[in-house]
């Protein structure tokens, strides 16, 4: 999960929780720490390799910006097999075309009422990470 | 009586000319009978030819040939040996035969220069009569205001009419004989030679030109030459039309300015509209996100604390987390509201019934559990961005359907109302809770709402969306209804 929000970061999480899936969660602050891991850099040198099984991006982030690591990711060979789910505030028309065009695979906007944002992560969770098929290498 | 005048004065001219030949012999033979008698003799025949010839020169051919025959008896009776008789012998033939010949070239040389005086006549006649009308032409040419000029090959003027002086101030005597690009100190649009080339090819020239004038003060004119050619097919002079465009390149200046002006004026509006594009951008993204956190953390508090929290605690922490949902949804139609503004409109076609169809389909989930009585007309065409119309069509149902909740069977009706012979006037009416027509002014106000919220929900949006939208089609909105009585929108937009 890329997101620099730590109250967002802690939102999520705990909807997760119902589904236990909070400990199988990466969480990092920005973009280029979202690239880093990625593709196994600086301080994520040491990682065990394979592929996130999903990612969830958040569009404002600082450094490197929500759509660079989506353009990035999905023009790395390795990389665009990772299902990239944009989870974002933001629901103005330009940033929809942007992250489609860019091949994103699912587009969530954070809605503001708790239940619903609950609802959306565990449906989130529950369909990328038990009832898709992760790509090989995940 | 007046008839037999001319034919009498005819007879009289006729009887004059022949009598001149008669008696201009007469005079010949006299003399000639005299000198007779004082024994000079030969000196009879010229003297006749000379009558003949007065005769000849005098009054025609015809009077001519009569005083020759004349002659020739007198000479032949008087003069011809044997005298007194009319009997000729052969050695006077000679005589006679000279006489006749010359008397007959004689006159054939008068006939003839009586006719070529008589031509001369005519060609004076006609002439005059051509040189009047060209006078005539010529002071046409100074009637018109318009300016025209002349100047030969060498661009000396021949020719400046009164338009002319009008609009130089040069009198035609100051002007004639100047140098025409010297006097007005021409400035020309292209090179001397490209013109003149022109000139020579097609016999004319169009232009811009730039003169000045007598007091100093410059003119541009528009110019418009034509080439004069000769018989031999050389250019002889050429004619020059000017009309003064002056005030008309100025105002053509103040409108490229305000032209500049406009283009200045859009590309700030432009600016500022981007900048409005990143506010709302921005109020988007950002203001939601503690909004979320606010309403997300709240509930957590609420199945966190739900056993420490007493009942007040508990209503105060409803109240926050309705309060912060409540700013969510003002946050998202204010959001919309602005869109509109911001977004450029697509005009096209627009089939109003099918558009209803897709609005109704689209509340079709606020009437589950609801009687309520649909009566939709069928509506023309109309021109206008498609879904901003929607959006116009879902509001004013979403509140029919809002606003008859009270009623046990609600009635609402879509139709269409007489409109002018370009704009299409459509109606949405409902028999609700309606409104005080009092308030009427505020219906349409952003966040204005005529009910209490617990009575119906609502931002108080929807209906300044409805007038927003249909300000930018230029049509109107209007709204009509009494309280507890229903209620009766009414909107235009343009014909197809």
């Amino acid at each position: 999960m890329v997101e620099d929000d730590p109250k967002d970061v802690e939102l999520t999480l705990t909807a997760l929780e119902d589904y236990h899936l909070a400990n199988e969660v990466v969480v990092v602050r920005d973009g280029e720490e979202a690239l880093d891991y990625l593709t196994c850099r600086n301080a994520y040198a040491t990682r065990s390799t394979g592929n996130p099984a999903v990612m969830l991006l958040d569009l404002k982030l600082p450094k490197v910006d929500g759509l660079e690591v989506l353009r990035q990711v999905k023009s790395d060979e390795n990389l665009k097999l990772i299902p990239v789910v944009v989870l974002t505030s933001s629901h103005e028309e330009k940033d929809l075309v942007t992250s489609y065009r860019l091949g994103v695979n699912a587009y969530v906007v954070k809605p503001v009422d708790f239940h619903q944002f609950v609802n959306a992560i565990k449906e989130l969770g529950a369909f990328w990470a038990i009832i898709n098929a992760p790509p090989p290498g995940s | 009586m007046a008839r037999s005048e001319p034919h009498s004065q005819k007879t009289m001219l006729t009887v004059k000319r022949y009598g001149f030949a008669v008696v201009s012999v007469a005079v010949a033979l006299l003399p000639a009978l005299l000198l007779q008698h004082f024994a000079f003799h030969d000196v009879e025949l010229p003297l006749f030819l000379f009558a003949i010839a007065l005769t000849a020169w005098h009054v025609g051919g015809g009077p001519a040939a009569l005083s020759i025959v004349l002659s020739s008896i007198c000479f032949d009776y008087y003069f011809a040996p044997p005298l007194h008789s009319l009997r000729m012998t052969p050695a006077d033939v000679p005589g006679v035969a000279v006489l006749v010949c010359f008397a007959v070239l004689i006159t054939r040389f008068s006939t003839v220069r009586r006719r070529i005086e008589g031509d001369l006549v005519q060609a004076r006649d006609k002439l005059q009569v051509e040189v009047a009308e060209r006078t005539q032409q010529a002071s046409l040419l100074n009637l018109t205001h318009d300016t025209i000029f002349v100047r030969d090959m060498s661009d000396t003027i021949t020719y400046w009419n009164r338009g002319a002086e009008e609009l130089y101030g040069w009198t035609a005597a100051e002007a004639v004989g100047k140098r025409s690009h010297d006097l007005l100190q021409t400035v020309f649009p292209e090179s001397l030679d490209n013109i003149g080339a022109e000139l020579v090819r097609t016999g004319r020239w169009e232009g811009e030109v730039r003169h000045v004038k007598a007091d100093g003060t410059a003119v541009m004119v528009s110019s418009r030459w034509s080439l004069r050619r000769n018989q031999a097919n050389q250019p002889l002079a050429v004619l020059e039309t000017n009309n003064d465009i002056t005030e008309r390149k100025r105002r053509e200046e103040e409108v490229r300015g305000l032209n500049q002006e406009l283009e200045k004026r859009s590309s700030a509006l432009e600016a500022s509209n981007k900048e409005l594009e990143a506010f709302a951008y921005s109020v988007s993204h950002d203001l939601r996100a503690p909004l979320r956190h606010m309403v997300g953390f709240a509930e957590l508090l609420q199945k966190n604390a739900a056993a420490q929290l007493d009942q007040k605690s508990q209503r105060y922490m409803g109240i926050i987390l309705d309060s912060a949902k409540r700013m969510g949804t003002l946050i998202d139609d204010l959001l919309a509201f602005s869109r509109i503004g911001r977004v450029e409109t697509q005009k096209a076609p627009v089939n109003l019934d099918h558009l209803v169809k897709e609005a109704l389909s689209e509340v079709q989930p606020e009437t589950k559990g609801r009687d309520i009585v649909w009566k939709i007309d069928k509506l023309p065409d109309c021109y206008g961005d498609r879904s901003m119309l929607r959006l116009v069509l879902i509001n004013l149902l979403s509140n029919a359907i809002k606003f008859t909740r009270p009623r046990p069977k609600a009635e609402i009706e879509v139709g269409c109302a007489n409109g002018n012979s370009n704009e299409v006037v459509v109606f949405v009416r409902d028999n609700g809770a309606g409104f005080d027509m009092k308030y009427v002014d505020k219906l349409f106000g952003v966040f204005q709402r005529l009910h209490h919220v617990d009575a119906f929900e609502g931002t108080g949006i929807g209906l300044a969306t409805v007038q927003r939208v249909i300000h930018r089609h230029g049509g109107k909105v209007r709204a009509e209804g009494a309280l507890d009585q229903g209620a009766t929108f009414y909107f235009s937009v343009p014909k197809i």
